[in-house]
Order: C-alpha cells, then structure tokens, then sequence
C-alpha cells in the first residue's frame, strides 16, 4: 500500500512541473534509485556486499545499444533482451564465486573485478565500439522507446521502481526473502537448517543483477551514447550501493530515499556555490560522512529511531 | 539559508560593477555602446571545469569568456541593436550526463546556442540533448568523427575531426623522416582508453603499417592515470624509435616526465593530440621533459595578428595560452558572426547563418569557415615542436617557423 502512494505521488510530478531541467533531475534520481534496489536486494537482504554492480549496469547497456545499432533489433526488445542478459550474468559470476565458497570482502572483491575485467574488455572489442563507444541514433518515435518529451522517460523509470519496490516488498516477506535474511544472519546456521544458502544466494543475485541491468538499458535509451567507462565505470558501482546506505540497508523504500537525497545533496550543492567549480562535491563529500556518521543505519533507520523515541516518550507521560 | 540573499547580492554587485568596467571601457573605445541596447542573448558556455578534465576545462571557459567580453564591449550584436551577449555557464563535471544536465539547464534557461563541451563524449551526448530542442551547438574541440556524421542539424564543428589530424599527421611524419633518411622504423602508441585516444590509436595501427612504420605496441590507459612507470619500462623493453602518445594534459606530462626520469630516449617523441605536447604551461614547468617533443595538435595562425595579441593578453593574466583558449574563442566569435547575420536570437534562424557561414575573424589558421553536414571544411592541425623555451610551427610550410630537429640530439 505504501509502495502504491509514493509511486503515485512521484507519477504526479510531471504534471506539477514542465521543467525538463526538473524532470532531468527526478529521471536521474530514479534511475539510481532502480540500481540502488538491485545492489541492495543482494547486499542489504542478503548480506552479500557487491562493489561491482556496473558489471550488470554494463551489460544490460551494452545489449541493447548494440543489438539496436548492430543487429537492427526492435528497441523495446533489445530492453527485455538487455535485462535478460544482465540476469544471465548474474547469475553466472554467482555460480562461479558462491560456488568457490566467496564471503565478505573476498565476495566484495570478484565482484570488483568482474567489472573492471569488463570495463577493459569493452574498451578494446571492437563490438562495443571500443574506447569509442556506442552510440544509438536519434530516432524520436515512441516505437524506437525514445520520445520528445522527457515526461514518459520519467513515468518508464518510475514504472521500473515500482515494479522492483513490489518485487522487494514481495521478497521480503516470502519464503525466499526469510531465508535470504536468514542467510545474511548466519550462513552457518541456515545451513544446518536446511536452507540451501548457495541457491538462496543466487536467486537473489539473479533478480538484484535483472534489477541493475534494467537501469543500465534505461541509461543506453536516454541518453544514446554509451562507452566502457560510463557502462563498467566504478561510479556505477558506487552510486549502487550509496543510495541504499544512505537511505537505510535492507529496507524497501532506503534505495529509493537514498537516491532522492543524495541526487538533491548534489543539486543545492550546486546551487549553494554557484559559479566555483568542484566546490560543490567538496560539500556533497562533507555532507556524505555526516549522514554516515550519524545515521549509520541510514534515512530509514532515523525513521525507525524516532518512532521509537516518540513511543518512550508516549510511555513515560503514560506513566 | 538565511544567508543566501547576501550572497546573490553580492554576485550582483560584482556582475553590475563588471558590466560597468566593461560599459566604461566600451565608452572609451566606442561610444556607439550608449545607444538603446536589445535584451541580452543568452549563450550557454559548457565545460569540464570540474573532474578529471577541469584545466582544460577551465582554459576553454576563460577563452569563451574572453570572446565575450570583447564582443559585448565592442558594442554587442549590432543588427540587434547592440544586444549583449550573456554567458550561461556550465559545469558538465567531465562526464557525459553531466553534459546533458546542464545542456537541460541551459535550455531552460532560455539560451539562443550552446558552445564547448571539450571532451568527445560530453559533446556527443550534449549535441545529441540540445538537438531534441533545434538548440544550435558549437563543438569546441571533440574530434571523434561521428559527432559531426550523425546527421544532427544543430551541430557544427569548427575544428578538425580525427580522419584529418590522422592523416595530417601521418602525412608529416613520413616526411619528416624521410627529411632525416628515414631514422625511425618502428613505434609504440600510449593512448588513453575513450573515445578520442582509442579512435586515433585505432587509425594510427591501420594507416602507419601501410607507410612502412611497424607498431610494436599500443598501450592504453584510463584517464585519470598517476603512474606511468609499468608502461614506460614496457617502452624501455622494447626500445622504439617513436613513441606516440595520444592523451590528455595530465597523463602527457606524467608519461614525459617518467620517460625523463628512466632515461628513456626514443630518436622521437611525436604525439598526435598530445594533451600537453604543444602547451606553453608543459614547457615552462618540465622544459627537459618537453624538450624536442614533437605534436600534431590544434594550434592558432601565428601570422594572425589577432592570434598574437590574444596570446599577449592571456599571458598578461598570468595564464597560458592552450588550444582550449583559442579554440573558445574563436567558437564564440564564429557564433556571435552567425546571430549578427541572423540578427536573431531565434534558434532555427542562428544555425540557417551557420549553415552558410564565411567566418573569417577567428584565430586558427583555417580559412573562411564553410560547414559541409556540420564540420568545417578548412579545419586542419598544426604541426608543433619544442626546442629551446618556444613551441615552434614545423608544418605546415605556410606557417612554419623552424625546421624540424629529428632525430632528437643526444643529451
């Protein structure tokens, strides 16, 4: 129900403000938001800290530019093809690391690595256009999934969010998600429960990898030009698991909340220095640490705090 | 937030003070500036001025800059009734989608045309964004090739794109060293791993084979890179003739730098766009390391006495006179030339004048600007070469003033 409210809170904003500059912003923020709820699907429910989403991010990027511009494959299709393969993917580095026994920073690691691997890989092949990159040909028809106004780009992303809100909000409170939590908790102990925790961590690999490579097949559509440092980059990686530990780890709406700060810290930053150039990431940096420092559990954990906080309250007036 | 009304203040009275010393300044040379003056243009200004790429970022803002303010004080646009122009400044934060957020702003705000963007990836997705709005866009400098072979209307590139550097450069090479009965043989490219350092290593390995140089290595790297030593002890290794780098300022200087301190001694070093190769700043502060280097790169007309006093009044500021400089501001005076002949701030009219624009006032030495599909046609690079404290013109002949030294002297 609450997923329902804010996605059709957030629905409205196109029709509040024309301002493409506005619509820009939200678009961005929503698209990590998307990202965010793929890294934080495998990192926050399942305890398996990524730093390497942009292998995914890449790779649903990379299909649909390069099955649109190469293979004249129908845009709308390239996007299903897209997260279809980012899942694949997924799915086949969780194979090779849970399988291998990969935990924490180890897992942290290959992850890292997979991408960076990428990032070299589509740097030099020539089907990704090497260090050139790929560029999709403007073609503004709805049919080709890009459109004049900015407005259905913004309503597409924020379908996504929602569906991965749901999909999260449904995981969360299945079978599949207590076992995950079950999984982050105690590996060991799920196991000698019965949990299959390898197949248990896969499963949410799959889904958070589809989920991240969603976005990245989004970016290729919006913006039309691609190349290996913005596919398989580190900032990726980072913007994926910063929106979700700002917001709060492990909570349905944290990536999401997280995002939107974080995009808007960026923006007042922005606008708070005006001309001096770089002086508004010195700020955003500043601020970061702050809301790290004393929110460690993040947006969502300062909710929960002051509720808590609030019903002691309640209770010593009671008393 | 209670503080920001003084601060807005403040920036007004600097801009009010500045428009002033600039009105004052135009009273003293053209008192035509006190005529009834149309509202302002807006142009928008995109640069890298933070990130990985922010010097030449910021070197290509001050040129814009500096076009401007000469424009405005030489009495505006006057078939506008002397309108001034009005400079929108953007940060694109070295990245593309940075480039397309501020093109949005920009929009937005209600620019009449956007001019830079520098780096080939910013300017291909912030063309591609000002062309959903027939906002005329001015590549400063990006020169992969499919940013003008796109078919967008609004873009125009006023430089040279890498199909003609590459050739220009290949071109001289050969004759350089068949000047110095063909001393270099074989090669090592080190280019930087986007779009413009692959492109031109990606056409540097097909076209130098075929004029019987062979390529023993290409050696990419990302930008930012801060340790050249694996790469220059490969280059040790396999002890070249030539070294080509293709890189920004940073990652030049730091390569030149590493190979003087190694000892690493080709006959040649010569870059094709070598971020610092030709740049006054490199050889004021490293003149050992930039000594003999040899580069293919955007350089003004050095017989253009406007090219000169620009120089002088850069180097009065205590800056340095970089290809960005010149490069910006000849876009901006290029742009301005376009809505005097539009006397128009209308987008559709401003790039119908580009289309059939002559420009001739600039300071490159291209000729009059003729756009075919967006690129200009008389753009060309310039070849460069350091000896003694100077950047010399070594080609082309016209405006060559010295002869080549290669290969380099021992030390």
């Amino acid at each position: 129900m609450p997923i329902l409210a804010v996605v059709g809170l957030l629905a409205a904003v196109p029709l509040i403000t024309s301002s493409n500059v506005t619509l820009n912003f939200m678009v961005m923020a929503l698209l990590i938001a998307l990202v965010g709820q793929g890294w934080n699907l495998l990192g926050g429910f399942g305890g398996q800290y990524s730093f390497g989403h942009a292998a995914f991010f890449g790779t649903g990027a990379y299909v649909t530019a390069i099955l649109q511009m190469r293979y004249g494959v129908n845009a709308w299709l390239g996007f299903v093809i897209g997260v279809a393969a980012g899942a694949l993917f997924g799915a086949i580095t969780g194979l090779l690391s849970f399988r291998s026994g990969l935990k924490g920073s180890y897992f942290a690691l290959i992850t890292l690595a997979f991408a960076e691997v990428l990032r070299i890989v589509a740097s030099v092949t020539p089907i990704t256009g090497a260090g050139v990159g790929t560029l999709v040909i403007l073609d503004l028809r709805p049919e080709a999934f890009q459109f004049q106004s900015r407005a259905p780009f913004y309503w597409i992303i924020l379908a996504l969010v929602g569906v991965s809100l749901v999909l999260t909000r449904m995981i969360e409170h299945s079978r599949f998600g207590a076992y995950l939590v079950a999984v982050r908790e105690n590996e060991d102990a799920a196991r000698a429960l019965g949990v299959d925790a390898t197949m248990i961590k896969l499963g949410a690999m799959t889904v958070s990898a589809a989920m991240t490579a969603a976005g990245g097949c989004f970016y290729t559509q919006y913006f039309l030009f691609i190349d290996a440092n913005i596919a398989y980059g580190p900032w990726i990686s980072i913007e994926a698991l910063l929106a979700p530990i700002i917001g709060g780890i492990g909570t349905v709406f944290g990536p999401l909340l997280g995002a939107l700060l974080v995009k808007t810290l960026g923006e007042l930053a922005k606008l708070v220095t005006g001309g001096a150039p770089g002086l508004d990431l010195v700020i955003y940096g500043g601020v970061l640490v702050a809301v790290v420092a004393f929110a460690p559990r993040g947006m969502a954990g300062i909710f929960v705090d002051l509720r808590r906080l609030l019903r002691k309250a309640q209770e010593r007036g009671d008393g | 937030m209670s503080r920001r009304p003084s601060a807005v203040s403040r920036r007004r009275f600097l801009q009010s003070t500045a428009l002033g010393a600039a009105a004052a300044a135009g009273v003293l040379h053209a008192p035509a500036v006190l005529r009834a003056q149309g509202p302002a243009i807006k142009v928008g200004v995109l640069h890298p001025v933070s990130g990985a790429l922010s010097y030449s970022g910021q070197q290509g803002r001050m040129g814009a800059q500096l076009a401007i303010d000469e424009i405005n004080a030489a009495g505006g646009i006057k078939s506008m009734s002397g309108a001034k122009i009005e400079a929108v400044l953007g940060d694109a934060q070295s990245t593309p989608d940075g480039g397309n957020a501020e093109v949005e702003k920009m929009n937005g705000a209600g620019v009449a045309a956007i001019v830079g963007g520098y780096a080939s990836g910013i300017c291909l997705a912030a063309s591609q964004t000002a062309a959903r709005y027939d906002l005329p866009y001015i590549v400063d400098v990006g020169v992969v090739d499919s940013i003008v072979s796109r078919g967008l209307k609004n873009t125009f590139r006023f430089g040279p794109g890498f199909g003609v550097i590459a050739k220009t450069a290949i071109d001289s090479l050969v004759t350089i060293n068949e000047q110095a009965s063909k001393a270099a043989k074989t090669l090592m490219i080190v280019h930087e791993d986007s779009a413009f350092g692959s492109g031109l290593a990606k056409l540097l390995n097909t076209q130098l084979p075929e004029r019987g140089f062979q390529v023993l290595e290409t050696i990419p790297h990302p930008t930012p890179t801060r340790d050249f030593n694996n790469v220059v002890l490969k280059i040790k290794a396999q002890n070249p003739d030539l070294v080509i780098p293709a890189n920004y300022y940073n990652e030049y200087v730091l390569l030149a730098r590493t190979m003087q301190q190694q000892k690493v001694r080709p006959k040649g070093i010569y870059s094709v766009l070598g971020g610092a190769a030709s740049s006054y700043k490199f050889v004021k502060e490293f003149p050992e390391a930039a000594q003999f280097i040899m580069d293919c790169n955007h350089w003004f007309d050095p017989k253009n006495p406007k090219a000169l006093a620009l120089k002088k009044q850069i180097e009065a500021k205590g800056e340095f006179y970089t290809y960005e400089v010149y490069m910006n501001y000849s876009c901006v005076l290029l742009l301005a030339d376009a809505i005097e002949r539009a006397a128009s701030a209308d987008r559709a009219k401003i790039i119908a004048a580009l289309e059939s624009s002559t420009f001739a006032g600039h300071v490159m030495p291209y000729g009059p600007t003729k756009f075919v599909n967006g690129q200009n046609q008389g753009a060309a690079p310039a070849n460069t070469q350091v000896i003694g404290n100077d950047i010399q013109v070594i080609f082309p002949a016209a405006f060559a003033s010295a002869k080549p030294v290669f290969p380099m002297p021992p030390v």
